[in-house]
């Protein structure tokens, strides 16, 4: 099987995507294809030797652009002809490890493109993808599914408090569960910021109460080949005074989530730890899990919340499983191609009804 | 007879390659413009009397060689090849580089050399032939700027899809576009904007040095992102029309001009031309902002026809001040900066309007006023490995900057230390770069105990300016030998000012 990693992305997380995306490059054997998505939306057939410091400038020099061509057979990453004699030739990829974190990447913009061009993936389909990145849908799925989770609200400039009082986390409806994220002690603090943060500029804006007595737990789910959970890690904050866990915690480590701080297995309680299991496996039901997630909790006392989910996480969460980056990734490119992450369905179109019309010309009288 | 011609001709081909190289290289360094090689061919053969003597000999060897005399041909393609002393081939601080339009410029070049040469030998026969070649390798900088001239026109076209798709990415991306100008300024008022405006909204300044047709079409293409909501582009100017070109494809809404001094005099002759000139800046634009403690622009400001931001490092009148540190909008206190003496007020002004205008609320520009940082090189003090305080203005090349840093000195003197000033002088001024650089090092002597002057460009000039005056003078090559010195001289307690660094295409 030949496969081929795709990373970057027109999103906040575009640098940290290209951090995962090479270090899956070098863990799949063999010659695997990377394709990289620079900030402009061009995809490039980059070398997967390639350092994080060569995509500094975008794609690094020596990179072939790529197009990608829609149509079902026949679609799929193409490398535009060189010269006026060249021909378009296909990438011969079987499937990719999705690796774009945060925005079109993430949200089920991407997954689309690839459905329609008949290209097999890892990761969330259209619809997983786009119910993970919408923190005020999933958890409004998930308190219809019965889990503990913390009351979200919309925040707008006209509208009124929500039914739960501050100080509260406010962060963007869409995007990375790390960027944009502020505490604010009342409602109008909060709209105010809508004002004059530069993450709140479009998609919408969501808050949450803000537990500063909380803390953080996350679990690695994989669905293929059967559900499976990782063991449970609690993310350190490293600055001390930090209010939230940021994205400078996460990824400015070195080398993306790896090295960011935190304690594995998390030292709670045997009830609370089944609590996390439980509640994960109905998670990876409702959301329609597939490839490698990162279902994020807060605990507060004797309460566990689902907060959030990611469903490409950083660095594929390879930190939380006890199995070597490679088996994890083999496990994830064996499900793209045996589980389909598209299925068109037809049946019922007959033509029965083609049959049966007259003209087009009377059904406009 | 006919073996000493075709060691001429091979001799003169020689010569007139590596005389090409020279050229090249200093056409590079001045964007392209045609004349700039026989400009600066000026500066170096006259410049001092080793090369006046070298081109002397040079030009009578070719004489000799006309008149049947190959040996001085030969000798004359000699003194070519080597001179003139100080101008290097390959260039320390502004290295050749092979890019495309080099290549053909070069290839132009040979073609221009080598056709008139071809065709002397096919008639005339090799000693014409041989002969033509050393007229070829000495009039080497008038054959670069032939080629330039040839090649711009072509060079334009070749440049078009690049404006075509930036033209098209700009539509699709559909940002609010302020463009900024002026004589000097320009590039720190762009980061004031870009710091001030990134906390609220999502912007793209074009990198530096990308302020021209064909560097701003490259920032468009390889940087404005989707869903950037401002694009701020400098824009840099050699000569009337260049601006209004540009505008007519990045569109500004907000035009600024930061300041309008005697910077590209040579080529711009008078600054109510150059003032002439950013004033295209504002043709189209809805809203114009600018520093109207410049005359040039407080005139320009009552006549623009535009609704004007007036913007000044001064309280009283304007609209928006930058003074002591306080930032005003109007007659409200906006805010307050973290560190007043290395902010330029007028830029700042600058910037804040343009923020404000962009739909960025006060609170969020006072929020972000603390944060505002020094670009590199444009006067940052920090400390040398032998103690000695270094303020680097090395990016200066104006003379109200030079007036600025010279404060600056002052200001981080202590007693009983030496206060140096380290400068190769000022460039670009036109006609009048030696009255200016003069009044400079009188200003220098006065405020320094020494004044370190380097090359040759504007020696003469900074000697008699300071010769009145009490600090010593000294004079090195480069600017390497300048920082040895200051290794040498200076420690603990003493301060030194680099003012201003010239290529070394400059004598």
């Amino acid at each position: 099987m030949s496969a081929g990693v795709i990373f970057g992305g027109p999103s906040p997380e575009h640098d940290v995507s290209i951090l995962t995306g090479l270090q899956a490059g070098r863990a799949l054997s063999g010659d695997a294809t990377a394709v990289y998505w620079d900030k402009l939306g061009s995809f490039w057939e980059v070398d997967t030797a390639s350092e994080a410091a060569d995509f500094l400038d975008g794609a690094p020099k020596g990179s072939r652009p790529l197009r990608l061509v829609a149509g079902g057979a026949g679609g799929g990453f193409v490398t535009a002809k060189a010269g006026v004699l060249g021909k378009d030739k296909p990438l011969s990829v079987d499937a990719f490890v999705n690796c774009c974190h945060g925005g079109p990447g993430e949200d089920g913009t991407l997954q689309g493109s690839l459905d329609l061009a008949a290209v097999a993936y890892t990761g969330p389909t259209v619809a997983g993808a786009a119910l993970g990145m919408d923190k005020l849908a999933f958890g409004a799925a998930v308190v219809a599914a019965g889990l503990p989770s913390l009351p979200r609200a919309l925040l707008s400039a006209e509208g009124g408090p929500p039914l739960f009082d501050g100080p509260y986390i406010v962060k963007p409806r869409f995007g990375g569960s790390s960027i944009g994220i502020e505490v604010a002690g009342d409602w109008s603090t909060a709209q105010a910021l809508l004002r004059t943060s530069v993450h709140y500029r479009s998609g919408g804006v969501v808050v949450e109460p803000y537990r500063p007595s909380s803390f953080d737990l996350e679990v690695g789910l994989r669905t293929y080949p059967s559900l499976q959970t990782s063991a449970i890690a609690r993310p350190l904050r490293s600055s001390g005074s930090a209010e939230i866990l940021g994205y400078r915690d996460k990824y400015l480590g070195g080398d993306g989530m790896v090295s960011a701080p935190r304690q594995l297995p998390a030292q709670i309680s045997p009830a609370m730890e089944k609590a996390v299991f439980e509640a994960s496996r109905v998670v990876a039901a409702l959301a329609g899990l597939r490839g490698v997630a990162r279902l994020d909790f807060l605990v507060d006392g004797d309460d566990l919340y689902v907060n959030e989910i990611n469903t490409i996480p950083g660095s594929l969460a390879k930190y939380l499983w006890d199995m070597p980056f490679a088996t994890l990734l083999a496990d994830m490119l064996a499900e793209a191609t045996a589980v389909p992450a598209f299925h068109y369905d037809s049946t019922g179109a007959d033509g029965l009804a083609l049959r049966s019309a007259a003209d087009i010309a009377s059904k406009l009288g | 007879m006919t073996v000493a011609y075709a060691v001429l001709l091979a001799a003169a081909t020689g010569a007139a390659a590596l005389c090409g190289l020279r050229w090249l290289r200093v056409a590079q360094r001045e964007h392209y413009l045609a004349g700039s090689a026989t400009r600066f061919a000026r500066r170096w053969w006259l410049g001092t009397g080793p090369n006046r003597l070298m081109w002397l000999a040079a030009a009578l060897g070719f004489l000799l060689s006309v008149v049947g005399l190959p040996e001085a041909g030969v000798v004359a393609a000699a003194a070519l090849a080597v001179g003139p002393f100080g101008l290097g081939l390959r260039g320390r601080t502004s290295k050749l580089d092979w890019t495309k339009r080099l290549r053909r410029l070069a290839i132009t070049a040979g073609a221009v050399s080598l056709i008139p040469t071809a065709v002397a030998w096919a008639v005339g026969g090799l000693g014409w032939g041989a002969t033509l070649m050393v007229a070829a390798a000495l009039l080497s900088p008038l054959v670069v700027d032939a080629s330039l001239a040839l090649t711009t026109p072509v060079e334009r076209r070749l440049g078009q899809p690049f404006v075509v798709a930036a033209d098209a990415r700009l539509r699709a991306v559909h940002p609010d576009v302020v463009a900024v100008t002026g004589s000097y300024g320009k590039t720190t008022t762009k980061g004031y904007i870009a710091h001030l405006v990134g906390g609220t909204k999502t912007v793209v300044p074009s990198p530096a040095s990308f302020n021209n047709r064909a560097g701003l079409a490259r920032a468009v293409n390889e940087h404005l992102v989707p869903g950037t909501e401002v694009f701020v582009a400098e824009m840099g100017t050699y000569g009337p029309g260049e601006i209004a070109d540009l505008c007519a494809w990045i569109r500004p809404r907000i035009g600024v001009i930061t300041a309008i001094g005697p910077v590209h005099l040579e080529r711009m002759r008078t600054e109510e031309r150059i003032t002439a000139a950013k004033a295209e800046i504002l043709e189209g634009v809805e809203v114009a902002v600018l520093n109207v403690d410049d005359p040039h622009l407080a005139a320009l400001a009552d006549k623009s026809g535009k609704r004007v931001v007036r913007c000044s490092g001064r309280v009283g009148g304007a609209d928006v001040c930058v003074q002591d540190g306080v930032v005003w909008s109007g007659s409200e206190r906006l805010g307050l900066l973290a560190d007043s003496e290395s902010v330029a007020p007028t830029n700042l002004a600058c910037a804040v309007a343009v923020a404000l205008e962009v739909g960025v609320p006060a609170e969020a520009i006072a929020a972000r006023l603390p944060t505002l940082s020094v670009p590199r090189h444009r006067l940052s003090v920090g400390t040398g490995s032998t103690g000695v305080t270094i303020i680097d203005d090395t990016y200066n090349a104006n003379p109200a900057g030079g007036t600025a840093a010279l404060s600056a000195l002052r200001a981080h003197a202590q007693d009983g230390g030496r206060r140096v000033v380290v400068t190769p002088g000022m460039v670009e001024l036109g006609p009048r770069q030696q009255e200016l650089n003069r009044e400079f090092a009188a200003a220098a002597a006065l405020a320094a105990t020494d004044l370190v002057i380097v090359g040759n460009t504007n020696r003469a000039a900074l000697f008699e300016g300071a010769a009145g005056g009490p600090a010593a003078l000294v004079t090195v090559e480069t600017r390497d030998e300048a920082v040895s010195w200051v290794r040498d001289q200076l420690g603990t307690g003493d301060v030194v000012l680099y003012e201003n660094d010239l290529p070394d295409h400059y004598p």
